[in-house]
């Protein structure tokens, strides 16, 4: 898949183009409106990353010429403005979706192809897990046949998170920015992780054992599959 | 006490007392007066009967050495005129008694003795004092009344007058000090007056005011500029961290210390984001156009927060009118309001506490109340506990920065709730909000 990268500070452009060749989309990276505007007119892309706070142009129009020229790509807004106003002005304009600097790079990932499955109706989503089959349309876990009910929205997002990013060891505190990042909160303490996880862990094996959830020692979780 | 009642207190006291030592110099006044009349009319009369005597002789009074006697027919004025055997002169004016046809009168009489002719005769002029107390007292009680009656016109004239010349200052009290929040942003007339202090006042006031806003404004621009500015940053550095934890060449041990920056990134990210949100508070940048039922809040709330009490095994009740509506809110900010005060409730809270939300009508106003079984607030702490990375003692202990309660507080005024605290130390702590009426809706 074809990326557009539009973001001014070069350094986060770049972690951005490591980040997603990593995960195999052809990325154009540009650090200013104006080239962005000619790659736009030029190129078509599956995906355009629009920092809004550019020197020499409005991220906004930006988005309104990306919308003529390539109106069947997927626009997410990346800005340190995170005011609420931008916010609205950049979902009315097209704007499939919208991450506030500082975010995580895993969660960029999960909302592209979040908005990927939506855009594309891929109906069935599941995924298959030492016998477990994990349903992201339904947001549901079950085993043969059982569903396991008892799993809550919060637990579910992290089994998906941990899915998502499968054979990679996700940290707490990236799973906790993932499940609370939104909430505004005085305290950082990704402790909570370890009793979720400690939960998941017992509802799964009143079937079977979750051996694919792995604890990576001093680092964090992981979910590992065979491919 | 108010300026004006001062002044008019003063005024009236100060003029009663006047009253008072006139009424009380009045009779003393009137009589000096009146026998000042009295004695120049004796004199007067004396003048005329020795005009008289000189241009016509004694003997128009006098004849074959009878004395001469005249009286008015209710002998209030008499004249006499008699041959004196005595030999020194005299000329006084004093009050005696006279025996006039059986009646013993008082009067004020002028005795005089002249030579005529060889002889001496002795003129007395007498006015009764009858009838000189008589016109006395009808001039006391006219004095009074209108002495009184400019007392009167006087308290109402300074009264009037004070209440015009005082105008601007309750003018600026009243639009100005009274119920106006610092800072307040709102433009400032100037007040109309004549009088230079006033105008002194009020520019004075309108300058320190500016002040104020103008470093109100300043602070609230540099967090928002700064927490802005640190976005970009962190951002990179978030970045950067994720793709070298991904790096398979990194060992474990490298690994570590990444987790351990990551971690403290984090802490960097919450606290710029905090001071963000705060900012974008007290900036109004929010909406509050959102209905949002407070039960439904609440359990949204338990979701969030479910794995913290269960932590503790704290127990959670809410009582909550389900049909219980706010509206005119901002969802994301009262959801903020609600999480970081019940956080609190089960950060500070004891093994098997408990948390507690009841919403109640306290005369006729709404009133939430979360309260807990928590370690309590210590009296000394309480004035601190909503200032910006005061870490209080209690909480040294725990994983927090301190922007807990300044950012429900933040909430709070831009919503307009009152937030008042009590707290038992070791017993537990209430937070009561008291909502306004166009937040609630049943």
């Amino acid at each position: 898949m074809n990326v557009l990268v539009i973001e001014d500070e070069k350094g986060l452009a770049d972690e951005l183009e490591i980040f997603l060749a990593k995960h195999n989309y052809l990325c154009d990276v540009c650090f200013d409106g104006a080239s962005a505007s000619e790659k736009i007119a030029v190129n078509l892309y599956d995906f355009i990353l629009i920092d809004l706070g550019l020197p020499d142009y409005d991220g906004l129009d930006l988005l309104k010429e990306a919308k003529k020229h390539n109106p069947e790509a997927i626009c997410v807004i990346l800005t340190a403005r995170a005011e609420v106003y931008d916010r609205i002005k950049g979902l009315d304009l097209g704007a499939d979706d919208y991450l506030a600097k500082p975010f995580s790079l895993l969660e960029l990932h999960s909302r592209m192809q979040a908005i990927t499955r939506r855009k594309f109706g891929l109906k069935q989503n599941l995924a298959e897990l030492g016998g477990f089959i994990i349903n992201l349309t339904d947001r549901t876990i079950s085993y043969k046949g059982n569903e396991v009910s008892s799993i809550t929205k919060k637990e579910f997002d992290l089994v998906a998170y941990l899915l998502l990013h499968k054979n990679r060891t996700l940290t707490r505190s990236q799973l906790s920015e993932h499940i609370w990042g939104s909430l505004i909160n005085d305290d950082y303490d990704s402790n909570y992780i370890d009793a979720h996880i400690k939960n998941i862990r017992k509802k799964l094996n009143a079937f079977a054992p979750p051996d694919w959830l792995e604890t990576v020692r001093g680092l964090g979780y992981k979910i590992k599959t065979g491919n | 006490m108010k300026l004006r009642t001062k002044l008019t207190l003063f005024n009236t006291l100060s003029k009663l007392v006047i009253v008072i030592i006139f009424v009380l110099l009045l009779p003393l006044l009137i009589r000096t007066l009146n026998k000042i009349y009295t004695d120049n009319r004796l004199r007067k009369d004396e003048e005329k009967v020795l005009q008289t005597v000189r241009s016509h002789g004694i003997q128009s009074y006098i004849q074959n050495g009878e004395s001469y006697g005249s009286y008015t027919p209710i002998k209030d004025v008499y004249v006499s005129l008699d041959e004196d055997t005595l030999d020194e002169h005299i000329d006084t004016i004093k009050n005696e008694p006279r025996k006039v046809e059986g009646d013993t009168i008082l009067y004020r009489i002028l005795s005089h003795n002249f030579m005529v002719a060889k002889k001496n005769y002795l003129l007395e002029v007498g006015i009764s004092l009858d009838s000189v107390n008589e016109t006395s007292r009808p001039l006391q009680s006219i004095a009074f009344m209108i002495l009184v009656a400019m007392v009167v016109l006087t308290v109402l004239a300074d009264q009037i007058y004070s209440t015009y010349v005082l105008q601007p200052l309750g003018q600026i009290i009243k639009t100005k000090l009274i119920g106006q929040k610092f800072p307040n942003f709102g433009s400032y007339k100037k007040i109309k007056t004549s009088t230079s202090d006033f105008e002194y006042l009020d520019i004075s006031i309108h300058r320190m005011i500016k002040t104020i806003e103008s470093t109100f404004q300043k602070e609230r621009e540099f967090i928002s500029n700064a927490s802005h500015e640190l976005m970009t940053p962190i951002s990179i550095l978030q970045s950067k961290i994720e793709n070298m934890f991904e790096q398979e060449d990194v060992p474990d041990e490298a690994k570590t210390r990444l987790l351990e920056m990551q971690r403290i990134l984090n802490r960097l990210k919450s606290i710029t984001k905090t001071l963000l949100l705060i900012s974008q508070i007290e900036n109004e940048q929010f909406l509050k156009e959102d209905s949002v039922s407070l039960h439904e809040l609440l359990a949204e709330i338990y979701d969030e927060i479910s794995i913290r009490l269960q932590d503790k095994n704290i127990s959670y009740s809410v009582d909550v009118p389900e049909n219980l509506v706010l509206v005119n809110v901002n969802k994301f900010l009262m959801f903020n309001l609600f999480f970081n005060l019940i956080n609190n409730a089960a950060k500070y809270n004891r093994e098997n506490g408990s948390i507690n939300i009841a919403a109640a009508l306290e005369d006729n106003v709404w009133v939430v109340k979360v309260t807990d079984t928590g370690i309590g607030i210590s009296t000394e702490d309480m004035p601190l506990i909503f200032n910006r990375f005061k870490k209080l003692r209690a909480s040294l202990k725990q994983d927090s920065f301190g922007l807990g309660l300044p950012i429900v507080q933040s909430i709070a005024i831009f919503h307009q709730i009152k937030i008042d605290v009590r707290s038992e130390q070791g017993k537990g702590t209430v937070f009561k909000l008291t909502l306004p009426d166009f937040l609630m809706k049943i």
